[in-house]
């Protein structure tokens, strides 16, 4: 195994907080950043995440060219306050409208692949309690500083909030645990290094994204990594400890629906590759159990795992982008 | 050396620019000020020649024959305030990220290591000339003014909180108000005390007087501002004058403060068993008995005074009788003379019942300041007032228990203004509205000027 990687390619976020550094190398590489937040109902986190990188990364350094919400069809005020704090807002829906709709941050995050101009596509969750600039600049840092570093992952140390008021001051990533290291430990050990392969928050060169296809469920970040690794192995990818990162907490079911998500996406992606061998195809829908009127009740969510292609195959991409047709 | 000459020393400039400089200038500042050519205006710098942004300067030198020129310099001040307001809202982002940023960093009184770190840090991110802490840890940042010889204008915001640190700190901001603990006391103070280097830059202005940013730990409580005591009492040089900054309420002008005792009862029972143990009282019923009998104290309406029963805390079951209550409650009135009195009367009570009663029962004082004031008609306060109308807020005078006392104590003069608007203010959910916080900011903007020109130096 690869202990290097580990070693090499894991930073802190502190290491790359000289800011004027980080815009020098922006602009002598001449390069365009974009923030993209998928939303759904964030109306209480979204406001503080455009604010503080608005602030920070774009008045003060000018290190972002863009901020840009795309939302699954938010029925809070997300997508209003958003606007209002002057991220440009598309609902999903909105984007590629010719094509067959989906409902996923997979989704959202392919689709941000069209409108957004960034040559660097800097993805943050939107439900950050304590969001903090070192989450967007952090991810960049090794991507500006180390011309072979193409995709950086975020980790940290998770809290996860209880109740209404009080923090507790570890745990949290328990479908990482508990799914994907047992996963990554049979199939693809060095994969194990990745600390938190879940995490929300990543950053990476279009160049990469656009060749890759997107799940567009909650299978896309485990999905994301099998691919980068497959096609450039793991040396073109990168860590960073950003601290501390608060969230809203999933109950057990939740979790459970996430799981078969990734699970699902491992699979197919094992299938693709042709290291797994089924006879029958796979069930799509998550079967869990309430108890109602002392009556063990099925509650069946479909899970279909829709995915998109590498958003290079699309027309309207290519012709916006100037691309060659395929 | 006088005072041109040595400014203009300062500045890099010859003795013989210094006074081409000096010819030249009064023109334009009069055409700027508006200042009749007729009126004695001998020698004024008005920009800082080394420095290409134009900048406002508040410095202005006048002749001893000066009084109605202040005068119209003020109104001139005055009348920069709206735009000012309008350059501060286009720094909302940055503003409320400095209140964010500082807000959710837990700072319970005695335990604000952490917010103090985070405010050093965002201070020198800001670039002001210093930035260090005194000996008792205050953070402070100083932005030098353009004279060595003024003597400094001091801004402070507490630090501390009442919320302890397990607490959700956490903001939420909607479209004009954000929500979370602490943001009414103290955490948009704090925030926009970290913002004004930024703003005085946007707004291009530069002082005579260096500006000390203090944000002060131990306030609260128990805390019985420490940290400010102890920042003045080692301050080496005299101070100018003084702004304290609370997150709440606009339109607030605190320029005196009451005479003030913070205390404690507490009761305690013996937990002994035994037939003579048999019949034990209640420490909540005692406390209660010590409430009553603070009632039945006659407080005169003049000098205005009153006893404020605060807190109250005791017991552990429902079914089982309490063994240990404090009692928390303050003694306030305009004269020391009637909070010392009050005082001993309400020791006498403590006694009495603990002795009737045979309990233990003790009366901590935890905190103590003097009524101290400045007259209505002091120019600060005058300044003020003139300052709040311009920008159409109505000053409503209250009395503060805050750093203003510490600075009134020593004969500074300083006010106490709220920022913005807000509700629930010492609960989790405190809210606060984001738009008066920008007229909020230009008004402390406004009496540092009057400050800075000298219209306050007089008193």
């Amino acid at each position: 195994m690869k202990r290097s990687w580990l070693e090499n390619n894991t930073f802190h976020y502190s290491e790359f907080n000289n800011l004027n550094r980080l815009v020098e190398e922006k602009q002598r590489k001449n390069l365009k950043i974009s923030l993209c937040l998928p939303t759904l109902n964030e109306e209480k986190t979204i406001a503080k995440e455009i604010l503080i990188m608005k602030s920070e990364l774009m008045t003060r350094y000018p290190l972002l060219d863009e901020i840009v919400v795309v939302d699954s069809g938010s029925t809070d005020n997300t997508r209003d306050i958003a606007s209002e704090y002057g991220a440009n807002v598309y609902e999903a829906t909105e984007i590629l409208p010719d094509l067959e709709n989906f409902k996923g941050k997979g989704e959202n995050l392919w689709k941000a692949l069209y409108i957004t101009q960034g040559d660097i596509i800097v993805y943050l969750d939107a439900d950050i309690k304590n969001i903090h600039h070192r989450f967007a600049y952090g991810l960049l840092g090794p991507l500006l500083l180390f011309d072979d570093i193409k995709y950086v992952k975020a980790f940290y140390d998770r809290p996860i909030a209880i109740g209404k008021s009080k923090i507790r001051p570890t745990g949290g990533g328990r479908v990482t645990e508990l799914v994907i290291r047992p996963l990554f430990s049979i199939f693809f050990p060095e994969l194990t290094q990745i600390l938190q392969p879940l995490s929300g928050e990543y950053a990476g060169f279009r160049e990469l994204f656009e060749i890759i296809p997107f799940p567009i469920g909650y299978g896309v970040e485990t999905s994301i990594i099998l691919d980068i690794y497959e096609k450039w192995g793991l040396d073109v990818m990168a860590q960073v400890d950003l601290d501390k990162r608060i969230h809203r907490n999933q109950d057990t079911r939740a979790l459970g629906k996430m799981s078969f998500a990734i699970l699902q996406t491992f699979i197919r992606r094992k299938r693709k590759l042709g290291l797994i061998d089924f006879t029958e195809d796979l069930f799509d829908e998550m079967i869990q159990y309430n108890l109602v009127k002392n009556e063990y009740m099925p509650d069946i969510y479909k899970i279909e795992g829709h995915e998109r292609p590498p958003i290079i195959e699309i027309p309207e991409y290519r012709e916006k982008f100037k691309k060659p047709m395929l | 050396m006088d005072v041109l000459n040595h400014n203009f020393i300062r500045l890099g400039l010859t003795r013989a620019k210094a006074l081409q400089t000096a010819i030249r200038f009064p023109r334009e500042t009069r055409r700027r000020f508006g200042v009749p050519k007729s009126n004695a205006f001998t020698r004024t710098i008005i920009q800082r020649h080394i420095d290409p942004l134009p900048y406002f300067s508040v410095s202005l030198i006048f002749s001893k024959h000066s009084k109605q020129l202040k005068g119209t310099v003020m109104d001139n001040h005055l009348d920069n305030l709206h735009g000012f307001v309008d350059t501060i809202t286009s720094m909302k982002e940055t503003i409320i990220t400095n209140i964010v940023l500082i807000g959710q960093v837990p700072a319970p009184t005695f335990k604000e290591k952490k917010r103090t770190s985070a405010f050093m840090e965002r201070l020198a991110e800001f670039q002001v000339d210093e930035c260090t802490t005194d000996g008792y840890r205050n953070p402070i940042g100083i932005i030098k003014g353009t004279s060595e010889k003024k003597p400094p204008i001091f801004v402070v915001a507490h630090l501390d909180t009442i919320f302890g640190k397990d607490i959700d700190h956490y903001y939420t901001i909607k479209e004009n108000s954000i929500t979370g603990t602490g943001i009414m006391d103290n955490s948009v103070g704090v925030g926009v005390l970290l913002s004004l280097p930024d703003i005085f830059r946007k707004l291009n202005l530069r002082f005579e007087s260096d500006i000390v940013l203090a944000g002060v730990i131990q306030s609260l409580g128990k805390g019985n501002l420490r940290g400010i005591r102890h920042l003045l009492k080692t301050w080496a040089t005299p101070i100018r004058g003084a702004v304290c900054i609370e997150s709440g309420e606009l339109g607030r002008l605190s320029y005196y403060t009451d005479g003030m005792i913070r205390c404690e009862v507490d009761c305690s029972i013996s937990s002994n068993n035994g037939w003579e143990f048999k019949f034990k009282p209640n420490a909540i019923l005692i406390l209660n008995e010590v409430i009553n009998q603070i009632l039945k104290l006659r407080l005169p309406q003049k000098p205005r005074s009153r006893v404020i029963i605060g807190k109250i805390s005791g017991g552990s079951k429902h079914g089982v009788i309490a063994y240990n209550a404090t009692l928390g409650f303050e003694i306030q009135s305009n004269s020391d003379k009637m909070v010392k009195s009050i005082f001993n009367n309400i020791k006498d009570v403590v006694e009495g019942i603990g002795h009737e009663h045979e309990v233990d029962l003790k009366l901590k004082t935890l905190s103590n300041i003097h009524a101290a004031r400045l007259n209505f008609g002091h120019p600060l306060v005058k300044s003020t007032v003139a300052v709040m109308k311009k920008l159409n807020l109505v000053p409503i005078s209250e009395p503060s228990e805050s750093e203003l006392s510490i600075f009134l104590s020593r004969k500074i003069p300083a006010v106490t203004l709220g920022i913005t608007r807000g509700e629930n203010y010492h609960q989790q959910n405190a809210t606060v509205e984001i738009e008066p916080i920008f007229k909020g900011i230009a008004q402390i903007i406004g009496v540092l000027m009057a400050l800075d020109s000298g219209g306050c130096d007089e008193a």
